[in-house]
């Protein structure tokens, strides 16, 4: 995934407000990138251009080998669908609906519904003996975990995740990451945006955000050891 | 899983607010379903009615005909009369296979709680009466004899060969008849009618040289027309007092006679319409707003706008549909209800007058359901479907 000279203004009256500007990043499969910063400080917007939830009002996002900012509206939808995944603070999960039911949702929109697909997705996130339960059930690590079985049902190469472990508890905060690491290491593209410095701490990159533009740091790839140890 | 499921599972989310929107569209679609079987029971119920007249002009004194007709469906009393002498007139009339004459009086029982209506028949009534068949009996054996019909003669428990006495005080002195013949079940209003000779029952009531009605039989059909003129220029020309009128057109004109009751009950099954829409609009719209950041997670998944709104879609026409549902079940529980308060509001409804169960009623009544939750659900769904994700998760992200 490339990010190529990325810019996300709005006008707020009379004034020009850049909620993104002059970014570039590049992420390779099998990197788990961290994005940092304050709240307001562009994490957010960044997820949402990757996402294509949202269009830039210049630059470029290429992903997969396609700049999905030039794809149509209709095209752009399919795209999120096939090939990025996400993970939200709030996990969205329809209360209605069984575990196995939310984690083939996606499939739904891509009318390729594959059982066997949902199960061995749940299984891999530790959900097998709990397929048929309602998200009301479980706690929020497991509920967390179904959100991200949906995510990569579809079998998508970049998966986004806001805060992923915001909500959660320590002992289920480290298991996601642990599914994080394991997905990573099968060579699943990640960037995580997170306001936990520990949780940064496990990403192999982290990319500090101020004011919308990407600070410099020397220390990009060393920047857990440089920030946890304050 | 499939869309159907998902949909009908958010249905059944807020179990009481689907419910009570499925109540509101099923209490429209019932009025619906009653005011159109009422429609067909009733016109179904006259045309065989007047078919068991077995006769194609009826002849009633001056007067308003409908009131007589009605009365005369019914069997009653009704102060007007004909001079007997007139029916010479009808019988002069070319075109004519067969016509009877008749003359009518109740007499009031049970200190004003029920009505027995005599019926003064000549040999020519039987013609017209081809389905009359007799449980015991026969024909008059004599001047002072009754054919009695099967409910009367259950109610005063008596058979052929038995006797039964005629009398009001201070009008009609007790006279004795000998019960010729009772009459198998008919399904008309000849089940509750006592019959005596014509001349009999004008001696006891009192009306001699009089008629309430003649019956006429044509021998063709297609002369209705041709000969009703006749009878009326007959009529005209020896100043006779008759009311000359086609059964076809007594159809057409007690029927249409409802529409301006049917146009009502359609107004208020209009708004019943407009109330339960709305309510189904203002629910699915709710709906739609409490799962703003459903509906963005969704989308930020890749469900395309036709999905999601297809989803707000299905949900809406579940709900109308289910409505359609409760309200033909609703109708069908509250006919006998329906019908026995309608016989007390409206002047005449026909004897064997009931709501049934159509094909073309239940496809009408399925069809408004379906219409509505289209039409209804149609926004909702739009708006659903124009969510932007980022604005929706944004809005969840509390």
């Amino acid at each position: 995934m490339a990010i190529r000279n990325l810019w996300r203004s709005y006008e707020r009256g009379s004034e020009t407000v850049h909620a993104l500007a002059e970014f570039d990043l590049t992420v390779q499969p099998g990197e788990m990138v961290g994005i940092v910063g304050r709240s307001g400080s562009g994490k957010t917007t960044l997820l949402n251009q990757i996402g294509c939830l949202d269009r830039p009002t210049t630059g470029q996002v290429i992903i997969a080998g396609t700049d999905v900012t030039a794809l149509p509206e209709r095209e752009l939808v399919a795209f999120r669908r096939d090939h990025i995944g996400f993970i939200f603070q709030l996990f969205y999960l329809l209360p209605t609906l069984s575990v196995a039911e939310n984690v083939g949702m996606p499939m739904l929109f891509a009318r390729a519904h594959d059982r066997e697909r949902v199960r061995a997705i749940c299984e891999r996130v530790g959900l097998a003996d709990q397929m048929t339960a309602l998200p009301g059930s479980l706690d929020g690590g497991d509920m967390q975990r179904v959100a991200i079985a949906r995510a990569l049902v579809n079998d998508p190469a970049l998966l986004l995740a806001d805060e992923p472990t915001g909500r959660l508890e320590r002992q289920a905060r480290d298991e996601v990451l642990d599914i994080f690491d394991d997905l990573r290491a099968d060579g699943l593209a990640i960037v995580m945006a997170t306001h936990d410095l520990e949780q940064a701490a496990r990403c192999g990159r982290v990319i500090e955000l101020r004011d919308g533009r990407r600070l410099e740091h020397a220390y990009e790839d060393s920047w857990p050891k440089a920030h946890c140890a304050t | 899983m499939n869309w159907t499921a998902i949909a009908l599972k958010n249905i059944l989310r807020r179990p009481i607010r689907s419910i009570l929107t499925v109540a509101g569209v099923g209490v429209a679609i019932a009025m619906l379903f009653n005011l159109l079987e009422f429609q067909r029971g009733y016109e179904k119920g006259l045309r065989s009615e007047l078919s068991d007249l077995g006769a194609h002009i009826m002849i009633v004194p001056r007067g308003c005909p409908y009131e007589a007709a009605t009365i005369v469906l019914h069997g009653g009393k009704w102060p007007r009369y004909m001079d007997e002498e007139w029916y010479q007139i009808v019988r002069g009339t070319e075109g004519i296979e067969a016509s009877t004459a008749i003359i009518m009086d109740a007499i009031i029982r049970d200190g004003g709680r029920e009505n027995l209506i005599y019926m003064g028949i000549d040999e020519n009534y039987p013609s017209l009466r081809q389905s009359w068949r007799y449980a015991s009996g026969d024909w008059f054996s004599g001047t002072q004899a009754a054919i009695l019909g099967s409910s009367v003669a259950r109610s005063m428990g008596v058979t052929a060969g038995g006797s039964i006495t005629i009398e009001e005080k201070g009008r009609i002195p007790a006279t004795e008849v000998t019960v010729a013949g009772v009459l198998e079940r008919t399904n008309s209003q000849d089940d509750g009618l006592v019959f005596l000779p014509q001349h009999t029952m004008q001696q006891i009531f009192g009306l001699q040289g009089k008629l309430v009605m003649i019956l006429v039989k044509l021998a063709d059909v297609t002369q209705t027309e041709q000969v009703t003129a006749a009878l009326r220029s007959a009529s005209a020309e020896a100043d006779a007092g008759m009311n000359i009128f086609p059964l076809s057109e007594l159809l057409g004109t007690l029927t249409s006679l409802l529409s301006s009751t049917r146009v009502f009950v359609l107004a208020i099954v209009a708004v019943a319409f407009i109330i339960g829409g709305v309510g189904v609009l203002t629910t699915i719209l709710m709906a739609v707003y409490e799962r703003t950041r459903e509906i963005g997670m969704m989308k930020a998944m890749g469900a395309a706008k036709s999905d999601i709104f297809r989803l707000i879609w299905l949900e809406t026409l579940f709900t109308t549909i289910g409505g359609g549902v409760a309200g033909i079940l609703l109708a069908l529980l509250s006919g006998r209800g329906v019908v026995a308060l309608l016989k007390t509001i409206l002047p005449h409804t026909p004897a064997d007058f009931a709501l049934g169960m159509s094909g073309s009623t239940l496809a009408i009544c399925m069809g408004v359901s379906v219409v509505l939750g289209v039409v209804a659900g149609t926004w909702p769904a739009w708006r659903a479907a124009s969510i932007s994700p980022i604005t929706a998760i944004r809005g969840g992200s509390s």
